[in-house]
């Protein structure tokens, strides 16, 4: 018995440490600290955007080019947090990030 | 007035073939714009339902929008569609990806507002608010019960009342297409009529003076003029019968007896035997005994009559009539001009003569028909140009 919950916590540890996606490395971290979770702004963004292309279209822009008028927060939030640096990444790393986002929470094939 | 009365039986098989073409054609025409009619009837009934249908199926959708804001915003805890057994829906995103459906079709066409299909109501709406992506939601209903049946049972009585309308003016326009040439029949019948009523008195004074003439007495050469008389004068009487026959045959009652045919054929070849003399004809009979026929006589002779005077009229000088009696058929074969094969077919039609260059009405043939007809006989007619007919009547 305490073998295996040893077994398990390692498992756990170890899967929360090897972040090797970009997603995980460049996004979650940052997000993780934040008051609002990252999947709030991805059902943020299907609010207003819809389909998959819109949404990651939208996301691209603001993160290549973070302004107040490009964000999906409302003013309060952003008057409260501010706005984020624009991304390292490349266009390709970026993309592929976005993928991953949007895999890990589009709503497709998870309605019941 | 009798031919005015039976003018349909008088109608010639082409104008009848026109008749039916005209009948067809207008019946297609009237069922086409009642059909294109009835569509425009069914589409305006449709939209009214649809119409009535709207705001209930507008305040459905609210519901279901309202129920997909609930599940958007709590959707980490709930993963389960909103349903509502008053109806199916599906929500699709901006590119009209679906989402989610309980459909029971997959194809929907989302750029139509509210729609009818296989007795469902679809109505799409448009969301303001994307929850879960929705841009947009699809409602499925079934159609009011009984609809389409109360539209198809209205759409067939009017439009058979209407059909019946267009029938009964087509009946009349048709009579109106008619007349002339109904008048030009009761015309010619009428003419017939009188024709023969004045012809018959002096043909019979002719004939029986003749027979009274005490032939032997007389020198060749007058002998010779008094045969010739008597020929045309037969023949004057046989145009008569037929004519008289044309005009009454539907008050003429049949007395069927048995008749038998060897004998009726001989007795017809004796009535014609100046015909052949004075044609140089050669005449081969293979006549069986005792062939009997329960028929009319005076119309088995007409038949017999019109087939054998035929083959004589047309026959050429020294030419051949061969006449048999089997069993089951008697056969007339001369060696006359043939009638051509496009032709045959009409040979039966009244007044249609193909032959000018010889007397005659073109009535025989139509004659001979109608008896045939009467007595369920089969007419069988071969013909070679500039070879011969050959006539066989089996039964």
């Amino acid at each position: 018995m305490v073998k295996r919950t040893l077994f398990l916590a390692l498992f756990f540890a170890s899967s929360l440490y090897a972040r090797t996606g970009i997603y995980e490395k460049n996004c979650i971290p940052c997000h993780e600290d934040m008051a609002v979770k990252i999947d709030k702004f991805f059902y943020r963004y299907l609010l207003k955007y819809s389909s998959e292309m819109e949404v990651k279209k939208a996301m691209t822009k603001y993160l290549k080019s973070p302004k107040a008028e490009n964000s999906i927060l409302v003013d309060g939030l952003i008057n409260r947090f501010g706005i984020k640096k624009k991304t390292t990444l490349s266009d390709e790393q970026l993309q592929e990030a976005l993928d991953t986002y949007w895999d890990q929470y589009k709503i497709f094939d998870k309605l019941k | 007035m009798l031919a005015l009365k039976s003018w349909d039986i008088n109608l010639r098989s082409r104008e009848k073939k026109t008749l039916w073409s005209f009948l067809l054609l207008y019946a297609f025409l009237a069922l086409l714009i009642l059909a294109f009619v009835a569509i425009l009837y069914y589409g305006l009934e449709r939209d009214l339902m649809l119409q009535n249908q709207r705001e209930t199926l507008s305040n459905l959708t609210n519901e279901q929008i309202a129920r997909l804001k609930s599940l958007h915003v709590n959707f980490e805890k709930d993963h389960i569609y909103p349903r509502d057994e008053r109806f199916n829906s599906a929500i699709y995103d901006s590119s009209l990806k679906q989402i989610f459906s309980t459909l029971s079709t997959q194809k929907v066409n989302l750029y139509e507002d509210i729609y009818l299909k296989k007795d469902r109501i679809y109505f799409i709406k448009e969301l303001e608010s994307y929850y879960l992506g929705a841009r947009y939601i699809v409602l499925e209903v079934n159609a009011p019960p009984s609809w389409g049946k109360k539209v198809y049972r209205k759409l067939l009585l009017y439009g058979a009342i209407i059909f019946g309308i267009l029938v009964v003016i087509g009946y009349f326009l048709l009579s109106l297409l008619l007349r002339p040439m109904k008048d030009t029949i009761a015309l010619l019948d009428r003419f017939i009529k009188d024709t023969t009523h004045e012809l018959n008195t002096p043909v019979n004074t002719i004939l029986s003076n003749i027979e009274m003439i005490d032939l032997e007495s007389l020198d060749e050469k007058l002998l010779k003029k008094i045969k010739r008389i008597s020929i045309a004068s037969k023949t004057i009487s046989n145009l008569y019968d037929d004519l008289t026959y044309l005009v009454l045959s539907h008050q003429i009652l049949s007395q069927d007896v048995t008749v038998d045919l060897n004998e009726l054929i001989k007795e017809r070849l004796e009535y014609f035997s100046l015909l052949f003399e004075s044609k140089k004809i050669e005449l081969t009979l293979t006549l069986e005994e005792g062939i009997y026929l329960s028929i009319d006589r005076t119309k088995m002779a007409k038949l017999i009559d019109n087939i054998l005077s035929n083959a004589i009229k047309y026959n050429k000088i020294g030419g051949s009539i061969a006449i048999s009696l089997h069993e089951h058929c008697i056969e007339i074969k001369d060696s006359g001009r043939g009638i051509e094969k496009s032709k045959i077919n009409q040979v039966f039609e009244r007044y249609s003569r193909f032959d000018r260059s010889v007397g005659g009405f073109g009535i025989g043939l139509s004659i001979v028909e109608s008896i045939a007809k009467e007595y369920a006989l089969h007419v069988k007619i071969d013909s070679l140009l500039e070879k011969g007919t050959t006539v066989e009547i089996s039964w």
